[in-house]
């Protein structure tokens, strides 16, 4: 086997499309005959419709159609991966600064521009609750409507929800030393550079969507009761994301562009710009209180969470976000009594959805913090803190559920090193070391199809996103180490729902372990089958033969599968087709569904400066660990954590939206929304992996690429906290507000 | 006030002639017009670099540039680097150094790469990560980008 | 986009005309890193863009004439930061010029447009500002010639009459030595819009410049001939106080999303002494690159 294979790094496939400009987005997607879309919103956080006047854009030469809530079957149809709650279009009111009132379609995109310019909108400005304070106040407008959760208490509240997780005993449990903190985490956007586009045509007697949609069998099955049209009559397509990051998962606008090429029997193509991007999707933001309870040798005692997220006008997946990253709030570490109490409180704002690390880097920007000041408090050292209360390997940290499932100190220990925690720390400098942890997927269901043709060269079929992250290459890798194949002779086909079988969703880090064990087990059975062949052809018993890694071994010799499969499939040529399904069925009772399949883990360290006139932080040194049991892809691996690194540093330094006094956000696009660009880099970036073949997924790997994500918040704010003696608890960290830190402190 | 004005450049060697509105920008002549896809839309304020083209020899943010200034003038894009459907040792090097990720931002790089090249044949890391401080990229492959370009420029890696 | 016409004169004074003709209907299109932005944000709605690219009165490039260099109005910043007179004998508007944007904003933004435009955040106004630049108008009356700190007014906002257009920049080259910097506040260190901007020059004979935007509605030029600011050995207490003077009139906008009021002003006084600093230092190693 050539190191090209598992543990290699090939050259990764759809490549060679990026750096020629061939690849196709869904933007550049040409269907003749295409009506480009335009959409009309509302300059307001919130504001009830009182009329749509569509008389002045229906004679701009060009305009087609002005689709609003009127025109849409009534009840206006509704949908959302966890309430049926967002309209296709806004009914009687918009909920949040930027929700589509109506859709022009026109020959031309300066039309259908001066169409939207011209419909009339006659609205009048709700007040509109954008902040925790304002959503929690006895007296707040009701964001969502209160018949959508009937039975429930909340549903005359902003609060959409409660998750509770405890275990030992709070009341009783004896501290020396109890820490009590509040941290604040902004509300920031994906900002793919890819901003979202859709586009749907009539096909026969069914639709076909373009979606850079992250889960086309979801987005298929909503649009087929939205539309009602069996499934096997939505075609969506889904063209690999110009990154997505969560952002892309679930239905925005395709409800909307499918029922206006439905209703002018053409296709029609809507690409949001970038404000409208930030319009539509971002993370939720929160306030995080945490009180920590050690004994002084440092040991945890309890840890008693109270998080607050403010999530969306619409549900989307922000109740799942909740939930799930609040559940191991209390972090890789043996604490005998926990008590988390999360929150999701909807408000007038973007609705927010899946982002890289789901929920968790928020709650873990306030309990590591947290535990950084218990360390200060007890005169500890916070690594010898951190590794005195990590989970060992095989604990079940959180009781009755998935145990440790890494050497986590490993990791710490090798982040800890890579830093030079125990090298004398130059003047003006600070350090901080942090652990994050996070669930990887509990449920889940990836078929495949993997057919090994005549020639050894393989097709492989996998409902995978490849949104960057490089799907397609470790897919291919695995296929290409199974059938003996070479990798660049595997073609991996994505991205159509009515080619490639299911897949359930491509999400927290899933696809490797899911998805890739689907590819092996459609392998596996393509071995099988060479095995039945061998046999026949060498007259040889089957339990004689094996087939491994593109060899066929039998009794007294070994052949390359090729050598078997030409004469076996013999003058009909052929190919052998295998089928692979991965399951991870639910468990009933389980708070999160399902018990974790892996757990992400990261420890990040960092080095940092302080302008202490400016408030300017330097990021001199950053390391990055992760455990993630094997790297089928080197390469891609130290991109994805380096990726998730910077991006942790965007929400750390410099992102967040400004509102103004009425909910509406004052820093739309890129001018005013600052991303670290390759300015803002770290001195030194070092990633690493930990690698001890443990995890589920194919050949001992398990799911990464939001590990380095998590901590990277907390890690910095410690290293201005030892270089200034200046502690901040809200994010992001800005020059202004550093400096004020700086200047309060004294 | 649409009025067509008829232009004429070369866009990767080749002349093209095409009638466009003044308030049309080069990326979206290149786009819609040209079918040259190639180049991206993002910000459309000129911070992104998605749009990145080279005009006259320099890169240019493509969306803060009218389809008629162009006009007599010499455009290149991502399409125009591979010569006779040979990868440029540029684009290899992002191949082999994983500097692209899901690959929007990929051809604006490239354009900035190009010229940077153009300019100076063995920048050190510093001037690499100025001269591409005009082009975003969330996936953040930064540092492989930065090594892609210096191996192609011949440079060690750090 | 609104649409609007286009029209590329060949002659200075077609384009005179076709400003005094469309008054504040037209606008010149330069380098359109300003105008394109703010026509499709719709704050600007002209009917005719004026493309003056192509016109060779505009079009001299960086020249030295009888002891002034010439900026002609379609220079980019490109050209700007990278010229060899330019930062020899005026260093603080090369490093100005090599951060307005990133490069492909560099490539297009002339150093005219900047001015022109007239953003109290301009980064090339506080160094043109310390040097003393000069701006040449060429308008229905022929040439006139005026200091650029009788340019601004205000935000957008310039001396220009109808009709008129910027030519050109003068800076005369110094008889005196003179070492200066260029300093700015953004929120990371990618390119970024200012939130201070602020340029300090000292001379042989102890004369302080200092011009600073970003706080108030447009840039500020003041001076300080006492030899405070500029003495290698002076007192920080006394230098602070000449500088207090300095920021007097300082009045940053108390909305603006970039930054508080508190913090500009704060760090005016940071960059004011760290730039009276660096400018001294840089006199003293030969006050050029």
């Amino acid at each position: 086997m050539t190191g090209e294979r598992i543990g290699g790094s090939p050259p990764r496939a759809g490549g060679i499309g990026r750096v020629t400009g061939l690849q196709e987005y869904v933007a550049d997607i040409r269907l003749p005959g295409a009506l480009q879309a335009k959409l009309v919103t509302l300059p307001c956080a919130r504001a009830r419709i009182v009329s749509v006047d569509k008389s002045a854009a229906e004679k701009v030469p060009g305009v087609r159609l002005i689709l609003s809530a009127s025109d849409l079957p009534q009840p206006v149809p509704r949908f959302g991966p966890q309430f049926t709650d967002r309209p296709v279009l806004a009914v009687e009111e918009t909920k949040y600064h930027g929700e589509p009132v109506a859709l022009v379609a026109a020959e031309d995109k300066d039309a259908a521009e001066e169409g939207a310019r011209r419909v009339r909108v006659e609205y009048e400005e709700l007040p509109a609750v954008f902040t925790l304070a304002g959503a929690l106040a006895p007296d707040a407008p009701l964001v969502q409507d209160p018949s959508l959760r009937p039975k429930d208490p909340l549903a005359r509240t902003n609060v959409l929800r409660e998750h509770r997780v405890e275990w030992g005993d709070l009341s009783s449990a004896h501290a020396d030393v109890v820490v009590e903190n509040t941290y604040t985490f902004p509300m920031v956007t994906h900002f793919a550079i890819e901003p979202h586009a859709f586009l749907a045509a009539p096909e026969g007697d069914g639709i076909a969507i373009w979606s850079s949609i992250q889960h086309p069998n979801w987005l298929q099955k909503i649009l087929s009761r939205l539309l009602g049209l069996p499934l096997s009559k939505v075609r969506v397509y889904a063209p690999d994301p110009g990154g997505a990051f969560g952002g892309k998962q679930h239905a925005k606008l395709e409800p909307a562009v499918a029922f206006a090429a439905l209703r002018t029997q053409r296709p029609v193509r809507l690409v949001l710009s970038l404000e409208q991007t930030f319009q539509a999707v971002r993370r939720a933001a929160s306030e995080v209180h945490v009180r920590t309870g050690l004994l002084r040798d440092g040991k945890l005692v309890f840890q008693d969470i109270r998080a607050d997220y403010l999530i969306g006008a619409y549900v989307d997946i922000a109740d799942r976000v909740v939930g799930k990253g609040s559940y191991p709030a209390a972090g890789p570490y043996n604490v005998p009594s926990v008590r988390i109490r999360a929150r999701g409180v909807l408000s007038h704002t973007t609705p927010s959805t899946a982002f890289r690390g789901f929920g968790n880097p928020q709650v873990n920007w306030a309990v590591e913090s947290n535990l950084d000041e218990g360390a200060r408090v007890l005169g500890m050292d916070r690594l010898e803190l951190r590794l005195r209360n990590l989970a060992r390997k095989g604990d079940r940290f959180i009781p009755f559920d998935t145990p440790a499932d890494g050497e986590w100190e490993q990791t710490v220990k090798k982040a800890a090193e890579r830093i030079g925690w125990a090298t004398p720390l130059p003047p003006g400098r600070g350090r901080g070391i942090t652990v994050g942890i996070k669930s990887g997927p509990t449920t889940g269901l990836s078929y495949s199809i993997v057919r090994l043709l005549a020639d050894g060269s393989a097709v492989v079929f996998s409902g995978t996103s490849d949104m960057g992250q490089g799907a397609r290459t470790v897919l291919a890798q695995i296929a290409a180490q199974e059938l003996g194949t070479p990798v660049d002779a595997v073609t991996v086909v994505m991205g159509d729902t009515a080619v490639v079988p299911y897949d359930q969703q491509t999400s927290a880090s899933r696809s490797t372990v899911l998805m890739g064990n689907s590819v092996l087990k459609a392998c596996r059975s393509i071995q099988a089958q060479l095995r039945a062949m061998a046999a026949r052809l060498h007259a040889v018993p089957e339990d004689q033969v094996a087939v491994e890694r593109g060899l066929v071994r039998l009794p007294g010799r070994e052949l390359p599968v090729l050598e078997v499969l030409k004469p076996g499939l013999g003058n009909l040529g052929g190919e052998l087709i295998g089928v692979g399904e991965a399951r991870k069925e639910a468990e009933p009772g389980h708070p999160l569904g399902g018990a974790p399949a892996f757990f992400e883990f990261n420890c990040t360290a960092i080095e940092a400066a302080v302008d202490e006139g400016t408030g300017d932080i330097t990021i001199v040194k950053h390391v990055t660990v992760s455990d993630v049991g094997k790297a089928l892809n080197p390469l891609q691996v130290t991109m994805q954590d380096e990726g998730a690194a910077i991006q942790g540093l965007g929400h750390t330094l410099m992102e967040h939206y400004i509102f103004d006094g009425r909910g509406r956000i004052r820093n739309l696009g890129a001018i005013d929304y600052r991303i670290p660009t390759s300015l803002d880099l770290p001195l030194e970036l070092h990633s690493e992996s930990v690698e001890n073949m443990d995890g589920p997924g194919p050949y001992g790997s398990k799911g990464m690429s939001e590990g380095a994500l998590l901590c990277v918040a907390a890690a910095v704010a410690a290293a201005v906290r030892e270089a200034t003696g200046a502690t901040l608890r809200d994010l992001p960290l800005t020059p202004e507000r550093l400096w004020r830190a700086l200047r309060d402190r004294r | 006030m649409s009025e067509k004005i008829p232009i004429e450049f070369s866009v990767n060697g080749q002349r093209r002639a095409v009638e466009v509105a003044a308030h049309h920008t080069l990326l979206e002549v290149l786009r819609d017009d040209l079918h040259l896809t190639g180049t991206k839309e993002c910000c459309l304020v000129g911070e992104c670099g998605a749009c990145t083209v080279m005009l006259n020899g320099r890169t240019v943010d493509s969306c803060l540039v009218l389809a008629v200034e162009a006009d007599g003038g010499e455009v290149m894009t991502v399409e125009g680097l591979a010569a006779d459907g040979r990868l440029s040792p540029l684009q290899r090097a992002f191949l082999e150094k994983g500097a692209v990720q899901c690959g929007f931002c990929t051809p604006g790089v490239l354009m900035s790469a190009f010229a940077l090249l153009g300019e100076n044949p063995h920048p050190s890391l510093a001037e690499v990560q100025d001269g591409l401080a005009g082009n975003l990229c969330r996936c953040a492959c930064y540092q492989q980008i930065a090594e892609a370009i210096r191996a192609a420029a011949g440079e060690r890696e750090r | 986009m609104h649409p609007f016409s286009y029209a590329r004169p060949e002659r200075l004074a077609e384009a005179v005309d076709l400003l005094l003709k469309h008054g504040p209907d037209a606008r010149i299109l330069a380098g359109g890193t300003d105008l394109i932005l703010r026509i499709r944000d719709g704050t600007l709605t002209p009917r005719l863009v004026i493309d003056v690219k192509r016109i060779p009165e505009l079009c001299s490039g960086i020249r030295e004439e009888r002891g002034r260099l010439m900026i002609g109005a379609n220079t980019v910043m490109t050209d700007v930061a990278a010229h060899p007179l330019v930062r020899h004998h005026f260093q603080a508007l090369s490093e100005a010029a090599a951060v307005v944007g990133a490069v492909q904003i560099r490539n297009r933004a002339t150093l005219a447009g900047n001015i022109c435009n007239a953003s109290p955040a301009a980064d090339t106004a506080p160094p043109l500002l310390v040097y003393g630049a000069v701006v040449v108008a060429e308008g229905a009356e022929g040439t006139r010639r005026f200091p650029l700190d009788e340019f601004f007014v205000r935000s957008g906002v310039t001396t220009l009459r109808r009709g008129e257009l910027v030519s050109a920049v003068e800076l005369l080259i110094p008889a005196r030595r003179m070492g200066a910097v260029h300093l700015r506040r953004t929120r990371r260190r990618g390119h970024d819009l200012a939130s201070v901007t602020l340029c300090c020059g000292v001379d042989q004979a102890g004369m302080a410049r200092l011009a600073y935007g970003s706080v108030g509605p447009r840039p500020l030029l003041r001076s300080d001939e006492t030899g405070v600011l500029a003495d290698p050995r002076g007192q920080e207490t006394a230098k602070a106080a000449v500088l207090e003077r300095m920021f007097a009139e300082a009045a940053p906008s108390k909305t603006s999303m970039r930054a508080s009021p508190e913090y500009r002003l704060a760090m005016l006084r940071v960059l004011g002494s760290r730039a009276v600093r660096t400018a001294i230092e840089r006199l003293a190693q030969g006050g050029a690159r």
